[in-house]
C-alpha cells in the first residue's frame, strides 16, 4: 500500500504531476492512496524549494519539476520494495 | 439613449486598447520573453543560486545571491513560496528570504521586459537598478529588527542547499540566443532601424484594409492612442493560430511530441519575423523594408530552431516548450483582461485628476502611487498597462515607479501567505518598509528625470546603502562572539 502525496497550490505544474503520478498507479494497478496537498503550512513542513513535489510513503522524491513517467514508476518500485 | 452611446464608446475604446496592444511593439518584447522565462525555468538549474542561501553562508553573499534568486527563478508563485518559507526556516535567515520576496515580482524577465517595451528602457533599468537596492536594503533592516527571533528559528540542516548544478553549456548557448533575439526585437539603435532592402509588393486593397482598421478603431496619437496596421492585424490573427496551434500541440506535451507541438513553434518563429518586417501600405500595394532588426530577428529565430530540434535533448525541448506555454497560459489571459479594462477606465477618469495629484515629483504624489498600488491588485504585468495609462494621463515618472515598485509587491494575497510563514508582526513591518522604499524609489528617480545629476542620485542611493551596510555591520559585530559560540557543537 503506498501513500502518494503531490505538494502543490494547484499551478498547472502540479496538476501534471497528479496526472502523471495517478496514470502510472492505474496502469501497474498498484493499491495506492493519491492525495493532494495544497496548504502552505503542510507543503514547507516537507523538505522542498519549489513545488511541485513529489512524495512517495513521505519521502520527498522530486520537487521543483515535472517528472517523467518512467521515473515515477521507478520511485514507486523502490518504494514497494523497501515497503 | 446618451447612455447607450456612451457604453458603446467605453467599449471601443477598451477593444482599440486591446488590438493597439497586441499588435504593436508588445509581440517582439513579450513572446520572446515569455519563452526566455520559459527557457530559464526549464534550464536552470535551482541549486545553481540556491546553495548561496544556506545558514553558514556569509551575508554579503547570501543577501546577494537572494537578489539573484529573485531574477532568474522565480518567473512563477509555484517556485517563490516554498523557496522564500525555506530561505527563511531552514537556509539563511529572514533577511535574504525578504530581499529575495522583495525581488522576485518586481524584476522577473517578464516584468523588466515588458515595462522596458511599453513605458521605456529608462524607468526598465530604474525599477531593476531601485528593486535590487532597496531588495537588499529591506532584507538587511527586516534581519535587523527581528534578529532575536532569527537566531531561534529552528536549527535545521543545511542539507536542502547543499545541492550543486551546473548548467549545460548548450542550454546557456541557448537561453543567450533567446536575450539576442529580445535585444535585437526591441532596441531601438538606428543599425536595427535602417532599412537596407525594400521590396513592392503589388497587392492591392492593403491601404483600403488599414483605413478600414482605422475607422473601426479610431485613435487619437496625442492622448498616447495606437492604431492598429494591417500589420497589426495580421499578427492578431498569427497570435490566434498560435493559440490553437499550442492547444493541441503543447497541453498534452507530457504524453509525447505531435505534429502540432511543432506547427506551434513554426508559427511563433513566423510571427516573430513578420513583426520585425517594417509594412507600408500604399495605393499601389505595399512596400515591405528588410530592416536590421528583421535580419537579426530571422538570423536569431533560425538558429534557435535548429538548436531545438537537433541540440537539446528531448527532457530540454519539453520542459522549454511546456514551461513558456504555462506562462503564456496563465499571464496571457489575464494580460487580456486588464488591457481592456484599462481602455475602459481610460474615457473615465480625467487627466486633471491625476495631474492634480501625481502631476509631479512631490512626496505625496510618491505616496499616493504607492498606497494606489499596495491597495489595488492587479494580476501579474496588468500594472504595466495601468502604468502607462497613468502616464499618458499626465502622472510623472517618478510617481510612477513608486507604484511600478510597490503593486507587484504587495497584494493582500501575498501580505496574508507572507503573515502565514513569517507571522503578522514581521509581515506588517515589511509593508511598512516596502511602502517608504517605493515612496524613496520614485522620489530619487523623480528627481533624476526632472534633471538632477545621475552622480547626485546615485550618492544619495550610496550614502543610504553605506548607511544600511554599516548599521549591520556593527550589529553583527556585537552579536559575533555570542553566535560563533552557538554554533561550536
Amino acid at each position: 500500500m503506498l501513500t502518494i502525496k503531490i505538494l502543490g497550490s494547484g499551478c498547472a505544474n502540479c496538476k501534471q504531476v497528479e496526472k502523471i503520478a495517478r496514470n502510472v498507479v492505474d496502469e501497474m494497478a498498484l493499491e495506492a492512496v493519491v492525495s493532494k496537498v495544497t496548504d502552505y503550512a503542510e507543503i514547507t513542513r516537507y523538505d522542498i524549494l519549489s513545488t511541485p513535489g513529489l512524495v512517495v510513503n513521505e519521502k520527498v522524491v522530486c520537487s521543483g519539476r515535472i517528472p517523467t513517467k518512467a521515473e515515477v514508476t521507478t520511485w514507486l518500485v523502490d518504494a514497494l520494495d523497501t515497503a | 439613449m446618451d447612455i447607450i452611446g456612451s457604453i458603446l464608446g467605453l467599449l471601443n475604446s477598451g477593444l482599440g486598447n486591446l488590438a493597439a496592444y497586441l499588435a504593436a511593439h508588445v509581440l517582439l518584447c513579450l513572446l520572446p520573453a515569455f519563452y526566455i522565462a520559459g527557457a530559464m525555468t526549464a534550464t536552470i538549474p535551482k541549486e545553481t543560486v540556491t546553495r548561496f542561501l544556506g545558514r553558514k553562508t556569509p551575508k554579503f553573499i547570501s543577501y546577494p545571491a537572494a537578489a539573484a534568486a529573485g531574477f532568474l527563478l522565480a518567473v512563477c508563485s509555484c517556485t517563490v513560496i516554498p523557496l522564500f518559507a525555506g530561505i527563511y526556516k531552514k537556509g539563511a535567515g529572514i533577511g535574504p528570504a525578504i530581499t529575495f520576496l522583495f525581488v522576485a515580482p518586481a524584476i522577473n524577465i517578464l516584468a523588466l521586459v515588458y515595462t522596458g517595451g511599453v513605458i521605456g528602457m529608462d524607468l526598465a533599468v530604474a525599477r531593476l537598478l531601485l528593486s535590487l537596492a532597496f531588495g537588499i536594503g529591506v532584507g538587511i533592516i527586516m534581519a535587523l529588527i527581528f534578529r532575536k527571533e532569527d537566531a531561534a528559528h529552528d536549527k535545521d540542516t543545511d542539507a536542502l542547499f547543499a545541492g550543486q548544478a551546473v548548467m549545460r553549456p548548450t542550454a546557456v548557448i541557448f537561453m543567450l540566443l533567446l536575450v539576442v533575439l529580445l535585444v535585437v526585437g526591441t532596441f531601438q539603435i538606428d543599425a536595427l532601424k535602417q532599412s537596407y532592402i525594400q521590396i513592392d509588393l503589388p497587392i492591392s486593397g492593403v491601404d483600403t484594409f488599414q483605413s478600414l482598421l482605422g475607422r473601426l478603431v479610431p485613435f487619437d496619437p496625442a492622448r498616447g492612442e495606437e492604431g492598429v496596421t494591417a500589420q497589426g492585424a495580421i499578427l492578431i490573427g498569427m497570435l490566434i493560430l498560435i493559440g490553437v496551434a499550442s492547444w493541441k500541440g503543447i497541453e498534452n506535451i507530457h504524453d509525447g511530441f505531435n505534429r502540432w507541438t511543432w506547427l506551434s513553434a513554426g508559427l511563433v518563429a513566423s510571427t516573430l519575423i513578420v513583426a520585425a518586417l517594417g509594412m507600408t501600405p500604399h495605393s499601389g500595394g505595399v512596400t515591405l523594408s528588410l530592416t536590421g532588426k528583421f535580419f537579426g530577428v530571422l538570423v536569431s529565430v533560425i538558429v534557435l530552431g535548429w538548436m531545438l530540434r537537433s541540440q537539446l535533448d528531448e527532457e530540454e525541448t519539453r520542459s522549454f516548450l511546456w514551461e513558456s506555454w504555462k506562462f503564456v497560459k496563465q499571464i496571457f489571459p489575464l494580460l487580456i483582461v486588464g488591457v481592456f479594462i484599462v481602455g475602459v477606465v481610460r474615457e473615465l477618469i480625467q487627466p486633471e485628476w491625476i495631474e492634480f495629484v501625481a502631476g509631479s515629483n512631490t512626496l505625496l504624489g510618491n505616496f499616493v502611487g504607492v498606497v494606489f498600488g499596495v491597495f489595488m491588485y492587479f494580476p501579474t504585468l496588468v500594472e504595466v498597462p495601468i502604468a502607462q495609462m497613468f502616464l499618458n494621463l499626465g502622472m510623472h515618472r517618478g510617481p510612477l515607479l513608486a507604484y511600478l515598485i510597490s503593486d507587484p509587491e504587495l497584494s493582500l494575497q501575498s501580505i496574508l501567505i507572507t503573515a502565514a510563514i513569517i507571522g503578522r508582526a514581521k509581515a506588517w513591518t515589511y509593508v511598512g518598509w516596502v511602502a517608504l522604499f517605493s515612496t524613496l524609489s520614485g522620489l530619487m528617480y523623480g528627481a533624476w528625470v526632472d534633471g538632477t545629476s545621475t552622480g547626485i542620485v546615485a550618492l544619495y542611493l550610496i550614502l543610504f546603502l553605506a548607511g544600511l551596510v554599516g548599521l549591520l555591520w556593527q550589529v553583527s559585530r556585537r552579536n559575533a562572539p555570542r553566535l560563533a559560540s552557538e554554533h561550536t557543537p
